[in-house]
């Protein structure tokens, strides 16, 4: 028996009406509780986003709001639709012993949703400035090589006579300073704080490549071989800076388990609805008993101030939030792949 | 014709010695060469810790490499790996570490083990130089 936590006691069932913004995060939310069961949805429109969702999380979606009336195994009814007329109805008609939650009471719930969900893209920030501290090796090593570069040129350009040597030594300092100018690009764009409610089109393939030379700075990629496969067209409409993070995140993970050296194989495919990202290594893998509790908060194997526990926490956040799922296999010994899927249009909080 | 300069017999170019620099980075061997070439220092180089040691087991090197330059961080065989190799089978070859990161246990640790000195990327090339003949010092004063 797992002594962690707490024996559960039977599930609450639970209704949801209305599928609009508030009721899709509430759907998000109550559906990674294991306390809750969420027993179906319902929403007047029958193009409301969160049925679409309710589908993919393979909740029932009830057209007739009657249906969730007369449902005996209801025990409670959570009202977002923020519409007085379904508030009276629902006192009308509900079976007798049913909890309604409506009115101010699911707006409070709302709110504490949103709280939620702002606390969320903190720690998602945090974990990212933390993770930034390990850079700080490969980028001292990154920007102290072209700068040996720079100076042992510029030395030789004092006493440099031939004027084709002159032009041509030049040239290679303005580039090097070009490659160390990248660096710090890259660093910014990573470092900054994510708008979570802005989503663009991104190439998956184009942000697997800024992620592996980002990785670069927080890993030591000798020895290591790196294979990509990547199919055309791997776009979907997602938090760029978001999965720019998860994809660093998975990436350095699966170096700093081949400790020998390995292969990593960065692989994408893409469907009509959905395009997946695979990441493998041929390094330590993960028990099998572990493998529950590598997306738990604080679960880490790095000794302490090495990890902060919340990487893989935040990925499954992140990759739930645009609706997609993330996988793992693995084999000790053998090396672990993760696999994220994501549909290509996705909506979020 | 041959003459007899720093303790060797060398060929017929006027030579201080030879070194060896190691570096996975084409970039930072050519500006070392540089340095040291105007120096009068016959250079060569290794991209990494292997390689080294290939180079120094081949042909006249057993004998007549002086000072060896090593960054740490590279493929295959590091730094630290080569180094330890180079101590072990060959104590009179002076080391000089050239590393882009300063990591200052690291530093301790391989100074003890006998290296010269450990310099810290970007390195000026008077610095680079006075180093490398406090090593020639040293291998002079070494037996064969």
């Amino acid at each position: 028996m797992n002594t962690s936590r707490p024996v559960s006691a039977a599930p609450t069932r639970v209704a949801i009406i209305g599928a609009g913004r508030g009721g899709t995060a509430l759907l998000d939310l109550l559906h990674q509780i294991s306390a809750i069961d969420i027993i179906g949805i319902h929403d007047r429109d029958p193009s409301a986003p969160g049925l679409q969702r309710a589908r993919d999380l393979h909740i029932p979606v009830v057209d007739q709001i009657d249906d969730l009336f007369r449902n005996r195994h209801t025990q409670l009814v959570m009202d977002v639709t923020g519409d007085p007329a379904m508030d009276q109805q629902l006192h009308r008609e509900i079976r007798p012993g049913v909890d309604i939650l409506s009115g101010s009471a699911s707006r409070v719930v709302w709110e504490l949703v949103r709280h939620e969900s702002a606390l969320q893209a903190e720690l998602l920030h945090a974990e990212k400035l933390a993770g930034i501290g390990s850079f700080a090796a490969g980028i001292t090593h990154d920007i102290n090589n072209p700068l040996q570069l720079i100076l042992g040129l510029a030395e030789n350009l004092a006493e440099e006579t031939d004027l084709h040597n002159v032009h041509e030594q030049a040239r290679e300092i303005v580039d090097a300073v070009k490659r160390t100018t990248a660096i710090c690009r890259d660093l910014t764009s990573y470092a900054r704080r994510s708008a979570t409610h802005q989503q663009s089109l991104v190439d998956i393939n184009s942000k697997l490549d800024d992620a592996l030379r980002i990785a670069r700075y927080a890993v030591g990629f000798q020895d290591i071989t790196i294979i990509k496969r990547y199919a055309p067209e791997a776009t979907l409409k997602g938090n760029p800076d978001e999965l720019l993070h998860v994809f660093v995140n998975l990436i350095t993970n699966a170096v700093q388990a081949m400790e020998h050296g390995g292969t990593l194989t960065l692989r994408t495919t893409a469907e009509e609805t959905a395009v997946s990202v695979h990441v493998s290594d041929t390094g330590c893998g993960i028990p099998p008993e572990l493998l529950n509790e590598i997306f738990e908060p604080f679960f880490t194997t790095k000794p302490p101030g090495k990890g902060t526990g919340l990487g893989l926490y935040n990925i499954k956040h992140v990759i739930h939030q645009l609706h997609g799922t993330i996988t793992v296999n693995s084999e000790v010994g053998s090396g672990s792949t993760f696999t994220i899927t994501l549909p290509r249009a996705s909506v979020t909080l | 014709m041959k003459e007899f300069k720093s303790g060797f017999f060398v060929g017929e170019e006027s030579c201080n010695g030879r070194v060896l620099v190691v570096d996975d980075e084409a970039d930072i061997r050519k500006v070392v060469r540089m340095t040291l070439q105007k120096a009068g220092y016959e250079v060569l180089e290794a991209e990494n810790g292997e390689k080294a040691i290939e180079t120094i087991n081949s042909g006249e090197n057993r004998l007549l490499l002086d000072v060896m330059i090593c960054d740490i961080r590279m493929p295959k065989v590091n730094g630290i790996e080569a180094i330890a190799y180079f101590r072990q089978n060959y104590p009179r070859v002076p080391l000089i570490v050239l590393t882009g990161f300063p990591d200052t246990d690291m530093a301790t640790s391989l100074l003890r083990q006998g290296v010269v000195d450990y310099l810290v990327k970007p390195v000026e090339g008077e610095k680079l130089k006075a180093s490398v003949a406090r090593a020639m010092e040293q291998r002079k004063l070494a037996p064969l």
